[in-house]
C-alpha cells in the first residue's frame, strides 16, 4: 500500500475534499467523556477531533440503521403496488477506528458475502468511503475496555479502509491508501511522499502502542476452543444468564452484530410500510417460533447464543473472522458485567479448572 | 428520530439503560400520532381547530362549575408527565377552577410511602443518589424485581455485589437480582413487617444499634424499643418461612455495614404502611440516613412519579407537599397565583373512577393518562361513560380517549424542552431535539390557553417560564431554573438559590437535632396461616414488564413483540406456580389449574416457574377475574390487600 505524509494542520482538509461529493460523518466530543459521530457542517467542521475515545454508539448505523424503511405497499388495481425506498446517498466516515473498520467488514461478510446479497445494505456500503484513524494516543484513543490486540483488529487496520491516517507525532500524519478511491486523493497537493524513515517511525509507534493497552483479554483462543467443542459448563452459562438484565444494549452497541427483525405497519390511506429494526438475542421474542416453541426460552440459553454466534468455530469458518472486534463497548454497556472480556474470563476460569481439560495426570 | 443512545457520563446510569430506553425514540415517529384536536359528535370524532377545541373545553368547564360547583371537576395525569405540565394542571384545578380534585394516576400505590417518609424523615423521596450504590457495603432489596422493572438500578446492585458488597434480597419471588444475593430471604406473603421487626430485635439484642445517632437525631426511640421487644426471632422465622439463622445473619450484616442502603418500590405493589415504617426504622436504628452510600431508596417506577408528586398532583398536598389544610402554605401560593386555593382535600383518581366520587364529579381532565387501560383499581370505562365532560390530552387514540368529548393532541418526548425528576431527586431537562409534526401543541401551552379562556391571567411563553414559577412555588426547587438544570445532568433537590448545585444525599451538611421519628410498629397478628384445606398463599402483583400496556410498549416494534410473546403463550392470562407445586399436581406449563378459595373458585392457565416459592401462587393484576371469583372482591381490593388469600390448587 502506498504511503503519503500530510501535515497535522492539513488533515481536516481531507474532510473538506470529501465533502465536495459526500455527506461526511466525523467524531465530536459531547458532555463529560461522551463522544459521538455526527454529520459535518460548516458550523461544526472546526470541532472535529482526531484523538478522542471511540464513540459509544458505533458507526454501524450508517450502513445498518437502528430503524430503516425498506418499502411501502398499497392496493392498486386489485393488486399491490410495491415502492422500495433505497438510500443512495454518498457518505464518508472520517475517523473510524480500526475495530469499527473490522466491524463493517464483518457486516460485509454477512450481508454481501454469501448467496443472497442484501440490496439495502449493498447500496449504503457501495456509497461509503472509510477514513480509518489508527489509535496511537494511549490517553485519548485507548479506553480501559479496549482489547483489539486480542481480537486481532487493531490498533492499525490492515485493510478494508479507503484511507488510513496515523499520527506520527512531530506535526505529521501518515496516510495509507487502501483502495483506488483512496489513492485518488493522493493527487491533491496536501500529500507529500513518505520517506523510509517515516515508515520506520510508523512501525516503531505501532509496536510501542501495543504495550499501552490496559485490558487484554488473552484467552480468546482457549474460549473459542471451549465453546466450539461444547465444553462450557451449564453452570457457567447460568451464572452469565443470571447477570443479564435483557436490555439488548450489548447487541445495539456491537459493531459486528447483524441481527434484525422486519415488521409491517400501517401508515394511513391503506398504505403499509415495511421497516427493518435492530434486534437482540437477549430478548425473549427473538427465537420464539410461530407455533409457540422457543428453543432459547431461559435467559442463559439466550445469552450463550450470543457467545456461540461470536466465538464458535462454525461461524468463524463461515465469516472468516470472529464476530467480535475488540472494541470493548459491550463491557461498558452491560448492567451485570457480562460483556465479552468478562465472559471470556469466566469461561476460561471455570472450564480450565475442570480435570478433563487437563490431560496430564499423576 | 431514528435512534437513541445513552450518555456514558450520566451519574446514575453511566451509559447503561434498559430495553425501553433503547427504543424510546419510536414513540415520536409513530405513524398513528394524533394531529388535530378532535371533538366528539353524534357521528364519531371530528377534527376541529385549536380555537374551537379550547373554546369548547372552557365553556363546558365553566358550565359544570357554575351549575354543580368546582368540585364537580377533577384533574388527573400520568406519572410520566413533565414537571411543567403537572404543575400547570394542578394550578388550573386549584387556582382557576377552585378544586383540590387532582392526582397522578398511581396514588393508590405510592401514597403510603410518601406519608411514611414525611412522618419519619421529613422528605418524601429517596435519600441518596443512585450512583452511591457502588459505595454501599450492604444493599437490601425489598420486593421489587429490579432486573425487570428498573434495570439501571438492578445493574448497580449487581455490580456492587460483584465488587464485594453484601446483598440481602427480601422477596416472595426468586427474581433475577435474587440470584446474586448473599442472603435471599424468600418469605411467605404478608410477613414483611414481621421480618423487619425481628431484624430490629436482633440488632437491639446484640447491641448493634447506633446509639449516638439515635440520641442526637431521633425521637420516639423508647416507644419503638417497647414494640420491638414483642418480636421473637424463632416465631417470626417460622411464620415467614425463612431460617432464623439467615434472618439473624442478614440483620447483623446490615447493622455492621459502614453504609447500608435499603431499596424498595413505591410502584405497583401492595405495601402496607407497617412494612415501610419497619424498614425506615432499621435505617434509623443503624444511623443509615445522612450518610454516603446508605439511605432509603423509595424507588419510583415511572419516569416522573417523583416530580409529579413534588408538583402537588396530590389531592391533599400542595406543590412542595404542604397539606392543603395548612393556611400559611396556602396563603403563600395564593399570593403567587393571585387566586384563592381551596382548603379541603380533594378526591383521588380511585374514588372518582370507582363511583364518580359519589356522583359528585361530572367532568374529568386526563393528561396523558389512560385509566381504561392501565388503572387496575377500577372500572374506569364505566365511570367515564357517565361523565358530562371528558377532556383527554394524549399522543394517541387510547382506550380512554374513546370516551372523550374532546381530545387534544400533545407533543412527544424529544419535541419539547421540559423537565423530569428521577427517583433520586434529580431534576433533569429533556431537550428538544426535533420539531413536532404540524398540529400538536405542548400540553403546558394547551393548559395555558384553557386557563386564559377561563379568564385567568396566564402568560407563559415557554416551559422555562413555567419552571421559573415552580422555583417560587416549591421551596426545594428554588434553584432549579432550566438554565441551571442545563449545565449538568440536572440537579438533585433540594436545589435552592443558595445551593444551586443541588444535593447528592439528604442531610449531607449535617442532620438537625431530633429530625427523625421512629415509628411504633406493633407486632402484626400472625397472618392467618395456611390450613389443610387451603394451603397455598395467593399473591396479587405486578407481572413481567411486557404487560405494562404503556404508550412506549404499544408503539415500539421490538417491545410490542416482547409483549405479544406472553400474550401468545398465555392468551387468557396466567397464574404463576412453582415447579415443585406443579409437579405435585401433575400440571405442566400452560395447562389449566383451579384455585379454590373460601368463597369460590377460578380456573386459569398455569405458568410454571422457578421464581415462585412453593406454597405460593402469583396472580398478576391484569387477570382481573381470578380475584373476583375466589374472594368476591375486585382488583382494587387486591391491590390494597397486604395479607395473602389462601387457596387450594387442583388440576382443572
Amino acid at each position: 500500500m502506498r504511503a503519503r505524509i500530510i501535515a497535522r494542520n492539513e488533515v481536516l482538509k481531507i474532510v473538506d475534499l470529501l465533502r465536495r461529493d459526500h455527506e461526511v460523518v466525523a467524531p465530536f466530543r459531547g458532555g463529560g467523556r461522551d463522544t459521538f459521530f455526527d454529520t459535518v457542517t460548516d458550523e461544526n467542521r472546526g470541532r472535529i477531533e482526531i484523538h478522542l475515545p471511540n464513540p459509544y454508539l458505533p458507526p454501524k448505523r450508517y450502513v445498518l440503521p437502528q430503524i430503516e424503511k425498506l418499502l411501502r405497499f398499497r392496493p392498486r388495481d386489485g393488486t399491490w403496488e410495491l415502492l422500495p425506498e433505497f438510500n443512495d446517498r454518498k457518505r464518508a466516515i472520517f475517523g473510524l477506528r480500526s475495530c469499527d473498520v473490522a466491524g463493517i467488514h464483518h457486516l460485509d461478510r454477512f450481508f454481501l458475502g454469501r448467496e443472497f446479497r442484501d440490496p439495502y445494505y449493498e447500496r449504503r456500503r457501495k456509497n461509503l468511503f472509510i477514513v480509518n484513524v489508527v489509535c496511537t494516543d494511549p490517553e485519548q484513543d485507548i479506553n480501559d475496555e479496549c482489547y483489539c490486540l486480542c481480537s486481532d483488529t487493531g490498533p492499525a487496520a490492515r485493510d478494508h479502509f479507503d484511507l488510513q491516517l496515523m499520527d506520527l507525532g512531530e506535526g505529521e500524519f501518515m496516510a495509507v491508501a487502501g483502495t483506488p478511491a483512496g489513492e485518488a486523493l493522493f493527487a491533491e497537493p496536501i500529500f507529500r511522499p513518505a520517506t523510509p524513515g517515516q515508515v520506520e517511525r510508523r512501525r516503531r509507534i505501532l509496536s510501542e502502542v501495543r504495550h499501552r493497552f490496559k485490558n487484554t483479554t488473552g484467552w480468546f483462543s482457549a474460549t473459542v476452543r471451549y465453546i466450539s467443542r461444547g465444553q462450557v459448563l451449564e453452570k457457567t452459562w447460568e451464572e452469565i444468564g443470571h447477570r443479564c438484565l435483557e436490555c439488548g444494549g450489548c447487541t445495539y452497541v456491537c459493531p459486528a452484530c447483524t441481527c434484525f427483525t422486519v415488521t409491517d405497519r400501517p401508515v394511513g390511506n391503506g398504505e403499509i410500510e415495511r421497516v427493518r429494526l435492530w434486534d437482540s438475542c437477549a430478548l425473549g421474542g427473538f427465537t420464539r417460533m410461530a407455533g409457540g416453541h422457543n428453543p432459547r426460552r431461559a435467559v442463559h440459553d439466550r445469552r450463550n447464543r450470543r457467545f456461540f454466534r461470536k466465538l464458535a468455530h462454525y461461524f468463524i469458518q463461515r465469516e472468516l473472522s470472529m464476530a467480535c472486534v475488540g472494541c470493548g463497548r459491550c463491557a461498558a454497556v452491560c448492567h451485570g458485567d457480562v460483556g465479552m472480556p468478562s465472559v471470556v474470563e469466566m469461561i476460561r476460569r471455570a472450564t480450565a479448572e475442570l480435570d478433563r481439560h487437563e490431560p496430564v495426570k499423576s | 428520530m431514528t435512534g437513541v443512545y445513552p450518555s456514558m457520563s450520566h451519574p446514575s446510569n453511566q451509559g447503561r439503560i434498559c430495553v425501553r430506553g433503547w427504543n424510546v425514540h419510536e414513540v415520536a415517529s409513530s405513524t398513528d400520532r394524533l394531529r388535530q384536536p378532535l371533538l366528539r359528535t353524534t357521528n364519531g370524532f371530528k377534527e376541529v381547530s385549536w380555537e374551537k377545541a379550547i373554546e369548547f373545553v372552557a365553556r363546558r368547564m365553566r358550565d359544570i362549575r357554575d351549575w354543580h360547583g368546582a368540585d364537580a371537576l377533577a384533574f388527573f395525569n400520568s406519572p410520566r408527565c413533565s414537571n411543567e405540565e403537572s404543575y400547570l394542571l394542578q394550578k388550573l384545578a386549584r387556582a382557576v377552577v377552585g378544586t383540590n380534585n387532582v392526582e397522578h394516576g398511581t396514588g393508590v400505590y405510592c401514597n403510603n410511602s410518601i406519608d411514611t417518609l414525611l412522618e419519619m424523615i421529613g422528605h418524601p423521596a429517596t435519600t441518596n443518589s443512585v450512583g452511591e450504590l457502588s459505595e454501599s457495603e450492604v444493599l437490601v432489596v425489598d420486593g421489587v424485581d429490579l432486573g425487570m422493572q428498573l434495570p439501571t438500578i438492578g445493574g448497580r446492585v449487581i455490580r456492587a455485589r460483584l465488587n464485594g458488597a453484601k446483598l440481602i434480597v427480601v422477596d416472595a419471588r426468586r427474581q433475577r437480582v435474587a440470584e446474586q444475593a448473599d442472603f435471599f430471604l424468600q418469605l411467605r406473603p404478608g410477613t414483611r413487617a414481621l421480618l423487619y421487626g425481628a431484624m430490629a430485635k436482633v440488632i437491639v439484642d446484640r447491641g448493634l444499634m447506633n446509639l449516638p445517632f439515635i440520641k442526637s437525631h431521633c425521637r420516639n426511640y423508647e416507644a419503638f424499643l417497647e414494640a420491638v421487644r414483642q418480636y421473637d426471632l424463632l416465631a417470626v422465622a417460622e411464620c415467614c418461612g425463612v431460617p432464623a439463622e439467615r434472618i439473624e445473619a442478614a440483620a447483623v450484616a446490615y447493622a455492621q455495614a459502614k453504609s447500608a442502603a435499603i431499596l424498595y418500590s413505591t410502584g405497583v405493589a401492595a405495601r402496607g404502611r407497617g412494612s415501610t415504617r419497619a424498614l425506615v426504622n432499621l435505617a434509623l436504628l443503624t444511623g443509615n440516613i445522612g450518610r454516603r452510600g446508605g439511605g432509603i431508596f423509595a424507588l419510583t417506577e415511572h419516569n416522573n412519579l417523583q416530580g409529579t408528586c413534588d408538583m402537588g398532583m396530590l389531592p391533599d398536598r400542595l406543590p412542595g407537599y404542604c397539606p392543603v389544610g395548612d393556611e400559611a402554605a396556602r396563603r403563600r401560593l395564593e399570593i403567587l397565583w393571585k387566586a384563592r386555593v381551596p382548603e379541603t382535600p380533594g378526591l383521588d383518581a380511585q374514588r372518582v373512577f370507582d363511583n364518580a366520587g359519589g356522583g359528585q364529579v361530572r367532568g374529568v381532565w386526563l393528561l396523558r393518562y389512560d385509566p381504561v387501560n392501565t388503572a387496575i383499581f377500577c372500572d374506569a370505562a364505566s365511570a367515564l361513560s357517565k361523565m358530562e365532560l371528558v377532556v383527554v390530552q394524549h399522543l394517541f387514540m387510547t382506550s380512554t380517549a374513546q370516551y372523550a368529548h374532546v381530545i387534544l393532541p400533545v407533543v412527544a418526548f424529544g419535541e419539547e424542552r421540559v423537565s423530569f425528576t428521577s427517583t433520586d431527586r434529580r431534576i433533569q431537562l429533556a431537550e428538544k431535539v426535533i420539531e413536532p409534526p404540524p398540529g400538536p401543541k405542548p400540553a403546558w401551552r394547551q393548559l395555558t390557553e384553557v386557563a386564559r379562556a377561563l379568564d385567568a391571567d396566564w402568560h407563559y411563553q415557554d416551559a422555562g417560564e413555567v419552571m421559573e414559577e415552580i422555583t417560587r412555588a416549591v421551596p426545594f426547587y428554588s434553584g432549579a431554573t432550566h438554565e441551571n438544570l442545563a449545565r449538568n445532568y440536572g440537579r438533585q433537590w433540594p436545589c435552592t438559590r443558595d445551593k444551586m448545585l443541588g444535593t447528592k444525599y439528604l442531610f449531607e451538611e449535617g442532620i438537625p437535632p431530633q429530625a427523625f421519628n421512629f415509628a411504633v410498629v406493633p407486632r402484626p397478628q400472625t397472618p392467618q396461616g395456611a390450613s389443610d384445606d387451603y394451603p397455598v398463599a395467593a399473591i396479587f402483583g405486578n407481572s413481567l414488564y411486557y404487560w405494562n400496556q404503556n404508550v412506549l410498549v404499544q408503539h415500539s416494534e421490538t417491545l410490542k413483540r416482547e409483549l405479544r410473546v406472553l400474550l401468545l403463550d398465555y392468551p387468557e392470562g396466567f397464574v404463576e406456580v412453582s415447579e415443585e407445586d406443579a409437579r405435585r399436581l401433575g400440571v405442566r406449563d400452560g395447562e389449566k389449574i383451579r384455585l379454590v378459595g373460601h368463597h369460590g373458585s377460578s380456573v386459569a392457565a398455569a405458568r410454571v416457574t422457578g421464581e415462585v416459592r412453593s406454597g405460593t401462587i402469583t396472580v398478576p393484576f391484569f387477570v382481573k377475574e381470578v380475584m373476583k371469583q375466589i374472594m368476591g372482591e375486585g382488583a382494587f381490593e387486591a391491590v390494597s390487600r397486604t395479607k395473602p388469600v389462601f387457596v387450594r390448587l387442583e388440576k382443572a
